[in-house]
């Protein structure tokens, strides 16, 4: 059934009708701007066709078709991402929605991975393993309700259990991918059509390595196998504060080296902590920095020592014990934690890595830059959260909330200075999309950008799959 | 001609905060405070694409409003297939209450109406309310032709509201919830020219005529010598309770739905019910009922009140329960679209292995039969009239319920210690939860407080206590100690002493509740 009819002048709408029905595929556009944009306020070309694909032969279809007439095709998952990855770059594209592709295809105990096709959302995949007793190692992006698994590791996303796993691509053992050619490869030790998918890294090159965060541009994953744990439910939480930023990363760094969280989160000022937890430093005017701490073990003893060895850590760099609320309504909040800060206005991201060191240098001119505009006094509120990943470095996340439209231009002004000073001071963004794309050119290194084009090249001759990605923003 | 949209502009600073996080489309057994929100747009889950969802209509909305799409049959057509069920404001979590797409439908459906981009059927359907008080084109003074050559007392202080479409279409409603009130022993009426409530007409943006029905029903009601307004129609009840008043009009009655009136008598002693054999039966929340009224627990009790009767809940109930997808001129408009969402609702119906699902909602019920023919199921479906009516049983001495004496000891202790509330705004409700076992308090002024010994319809906070912790927290004689201890059982829980919470709001409603004072006197900020 299809209420708002295809305007039927794509030039593929004939035989992406025949190839997925008339329901799952239309270019109106009443139907086409409900997909112009993702969670981020950048802009790019609107698809020309959107398609819904339900199975790997239907994507290998469309592939086929858009490789023979030489369409631009652009695969998308849950588009709330925050950095415009999933938006065309040129025209008429044909935009894969995969989000009807998310069953699970199996739970394999002996190996312990599961299998599932790329358009689960991280949500329902942890519930589903929950039921079983497993856990995920990386366990979404802070959008995991609708964040998609394969979106996800298109763009090595990190988020939830960041702290103990890295970012999605750590957690992931093979994809199935539709390449140009419409053929499908299987990556890891499904190069073995008689072996289960139960290891990244084995016989050739880590081909796994290959298509993890490449934004779409190297082909459509269909299916994504994940290493799984046993369900751990002792869980042990404390909140930490300190006077001085510096103090405060010095602990952070320490507890992170250790390994003893499951997910590591530092509020680097006051503001930031107001932000996210309005109140919660009310007692305590000398903390200025804090960071929340939550450890999962299999064993209740095992999780009350870690958090005594990250209280002892803590303390020893002149910290305070501050509780736990903090980091239990950070963790029970889950992919709810960020939304409610939408109410402080329309965000502007600067998600990116950095050793852990470098956060108070950062931050340094971060602040410089906010007491320059006043932010402040102009009723822009800001967040500054780092949250621990594997092995010693942090995600920044240093956000801007834009209250009305009115204030926007302002707002992208003070934006863009953060995004210089982070750049300037050894960042490296987990995702690269529309908002870091022009920057990361200017920096990155010759042999390294041309590597990524021969393979792009080998892999895509006609450039079909999100064209112009890697190129610089429009 | 310049097309205005003057109706939705008013929300663009509502549309601004929408950062399209996608819980509205496709939050997916979210994690977070044990919310069972599941694919919480029916719409969008039948008919696939981004556009029928809440973020999806927020673009194409900002797009309007920016002239990037104009105004044109595609929209209207588009703008249709939204039955404002709320479940996609419910699970937003960006403001706090949610970012408002039902209204924002609402705004829009004027808007189209006022440039003459509307469906011919709507046009008809306003003519006839119009012309005979209710959308059905059926004659006015046929309206109490139902229930036969029967005697209406010109006063009583219960009027029945009975709603056009148990009058008309729905007629078993009707007949069995008055058969239900001569068995109860109640004291009714019915209005001598009951007009259309004027839901439908408020839901396809077509609001002309929405004052005069309001002022004439409301001048019956008066002269009826009404206290109380009981209606079966969910539709009908969420208009007298919610939009009338919203409207500007006021009134002095009490507006109750059936069944909160029979909850009231089955509380009161007044009423009484047992089923000859045990079943086992589901409950469709009526989005009208739930999310738009917040009545959740009212028909649960009801139906848990009859004895041998086990309710087992759906996949998603209450406050995130799929529509029925017959709301919001949905089935009007596009009736295989709303036989295809009443499928899928039918089958999660199905997958509880009841015998019987209720629902509370005469639009409801009509909309779930049809999508059960059209999925070939079997489970009948009835109104909660028809489901308690052959139930009525004589009222015996009213069994004092027993309370454990935890929970009442529990109870009594903070109904004497209301500065446990300080700070909390009129309005904050709290539930606890003792091993299953719960009641509520319910701020009702400063330093006053209601405490009622069941689930809260709709809490702000869920607190769940170990018994043990109970015990040792009544025994403390200051609000102040109370506050500090609860603090460190729930900081430093251990297997027997412990407390919980789960968080049904979000952050930013919680504060303007007062939830911070609340927090910050237990040391939790």
């Amino acid at each position: 059934m299809a209420i708002v009819k295809a305007a039927a002048t794509h030039q593929l709408y004939g035989e992406l009708k025949a190839i997925v029905g008339q329901e799952r595929v239309n270019d109106n556009q009443v139907i086409i701007s409900a997909y112009s944009k993702d969670a981020c306020h950048l802009e790019a070309e609107r698809p020309g066709i959107v398609v819904m694909p339900k199975s790997v032969e239907e994507v290998q279809d469309i592939v086929r078709l858009c490789a023979r007439s030489k369409t631009p095709i652009v695969p998308a998952g849950g588009r709330n991402g925050i950095c415009g990855a999933c938006l065309p770059r040129v025209p008429n594209v044909v935009m894969l929605d995969m989000v009807k592709m998310d069953r699970i295809i199996k739970i394999d105990e002996d190996v312990m991975t599961v299998t599932v096709e790329a358009g689960l959302r991280w949500a329902e995949l942890i519930h589903r393993l929950n039921e079983k007793g497993y856990k995920l190692g990386f366990r979404g992006p802070y959008g995991g309700n609708v964040g998609t698994v394969g979106g996800s590791t298109s763009i090595n996303s990190i988020g939830y259990a960041a702290s103990k796993y890295g970012p999605s691509t750590e957690g992931v053992v093979s994809f199935e991918v539709v390449l140009a050619s419409g053929n499908v490869v299987q990556t890891g030790t499904g190069w073995n059509p008689d072996a289960q998918l139960f290891g990244r890294y084995s016989t050739f090159f880590d081909m796994t390595g290959i298509f993890s965060g490449d934004h779409g541009t190297l082909g459509v994953k269909t299916k994504v196998t994940l290493k799984i744990y046993p369900k751990a439910d002792y869980y042990t939480y404390g909140d930490f504060g300190f006077k001085t930023l510096e103090d405060a990363t010095e602990a952070f760094l320490e507890v992170q080296k250790r390994g003893f969280t499951e997910e590591l989160n530092l509020l680097v000022d006051r503001q930031s902590t107001e932000t996210f937890f309005p109140g919660f430093l009310g007692k305590h005017p000398e903390i200025n920095a804090m960071f929340a701490s939550i450890v999962q073990e299999t064993d209740q003893q095992l999780a009350n020592r870690k958090m005594e060895l990250i209280r002892e850590i803590a303390l020893k760099h002149a910290g305070k014990d501050l509780g736990n609320f903090a980091s239990q309504m950070h963790w029970s909040e889950m992919f709810n934690l960020v939304q409610p800060l939408y109410n402080n206005g329309f965000w502007l991201n600067t998600c990116h890595l950095r050793p852990i060191p470098t956060i108070p240098i950062v931050m340094k001119r971060i602040w410089a830059i906010f007491k320059k505009h006043k932010l402040l006094e102009n009723d822009i509120k800001y967040i500054a959260s780092c949250l621990g990943s594997e092995r010693a470095y942090a995600t920044g996340w240093i956000t801007i909330f834009i209250p009305t439209k009115e204030k926007m231009e302002y707002g992208l002004k003070v934006w863009n200075e953060m995004l210089d000073a982070i750049m300037d001071t050894g960042a490296c963004p987990y995702w690269m999309g529309l908002l870091w794309e022009d920057r990361v050119l200017k920096k990155v290194r010759k042999p390294f950008i041309d590597t990524y084009w021969k393979i792009k090249q080998a892999l895509d001759p006609d450039n079909i799959f999100a064209p112009e990605v890697f190129r610089g923003g429009p | 001609m310049t097309i205005k949209l003057e109706n939705l502009s008013k929300y663009e600073d509502e549309l601004w905060l929408c950062a399209r996080c996608g819980d509205c489309s496709l939050a997916d057994k979210t994690v977070a405070s044990n919310r069972d929100v599941y694919l919480p747009c029916a719409i969008k889950n039948v008919l696939g694409f981004e556009a029928y969802a809440s973020r999806g209509r927020i673009m194409i909305m900002n797009d309007l409003l920016t002239e990037r799409l104009p105004l044109d049959n595609d929209i209207r057509d588009w703008a249709y297939t939204c039955t404002t069920c709320k479940n996609c404001m419910e699970t937003c979590t960006a403001t706090a209450d949610g970012i408002n797409l039902p209204d924002m439908m609402e705004a829009l459906r004027k808007d189209l109406v006022a440039n003459n981009f509307d469906m011919p059927k709507h046009r008809e359907i306003e003519a006839s309310i119009n012309e005979f008080g209710n959308p059905y084109k059926e004659p006015a003074d046929k309206r109490l032709a139902l229930f036969g050559k029967r005697e209406w007392p010109e006063t009583a202080p219960v009027i029945y509201y009975v709603g056009c479409t148990s009058s008309y279409r729905e007629k078993g409603i009707a007949k069995t919830t008055i058969e239900l009130f001569d068995k109860l022993g109640v004291d009714y009426t019915v209005l001598p020219n009951e007009q259309c409530c004027g839901s439908v007409l408020l839901r396809l943006g077509r609001t002309k005529s929405f004052a005069r029905l309001t002022k004439s029903n409301l001048e019956q009601m008066k002269a009826a010598g009404a206290e109380t307004i009981v209606t079966a129609c969910a539709g009908c009840f969420r208009t007298w309770k919610v939009d009338v008043p919203k409207e500007g009009f006021e009134y002095d009655f009490d507006i109750l739905h059936i069944a909160e009136y029979l909850d009231r008598l089955i509380q009161e002693g007044k009423a009484a019910f047992e089923s000859p054999k045990s079943i086992t039966v589901t409950y469709h929340d009526p989005c009208h009922l739930g999310r738009h009224a917040e009545v959740y627990e009212a028909p649960r009790r009801v139906i848990e009140a009859v004895e041998n009767v086990t309710l087992i809940e759906m996949e998603t109930n209450k406050r995130y329960a799929h529509c029925c997808g017959s709301g919001g001129g949905v089935k009007g408009s596009y009736g295989e679209l709303a036989d295809e969402v009443a499928g899928n609702r039918m089958k999660e119906a199905q997958e509880t292995g009841a015998s019987l699902l209720v629902t509370a909602c005469p639009f409801c019920h009509r909309g779930l039969e049809d999508g059960g023919r059209s999925i070939e199921s079997d489970l009948p479906v009835v109104d909660l009239t028809e489901f308690i009516l052959p139930f009525v049983k004589q009222v015996k001495k009213k069994k004092a319920v027993t309370e454990s004496p935890l929970k009442k000891k529990f109870m009594e202790y903070l109904g004497n210690h209301p500065l446990i509330f300080d700070g909390l705004k009129k309005g904050a409700v709290i539930d606890y939860d003792l091993e299953g076992d719960r009641f509520h308090v319910l701020v009702t002024g400063r330093n006053e407080i209601q405490v009622n010994p069941v689930r809260a319809e709709n809490p702000d906070v869920e607190l769940l206590f170990a018994p043990k912790a109970v015990e040792e927290l009544i025994t403390y004689n200051s609000e102040g100690e109370y506050a500090a201890r609860f603090g460190f059982l729930f900081k430093e829980p251990t297997d027997e002493k412990w407390i919980k919470f789960v968080l049904r709001l979000n952050i930013v409603k919680l504060l303007m509740k007062g939830y911070r004072k609340f927090a910050q006197k237990a040391g939790l900020l």
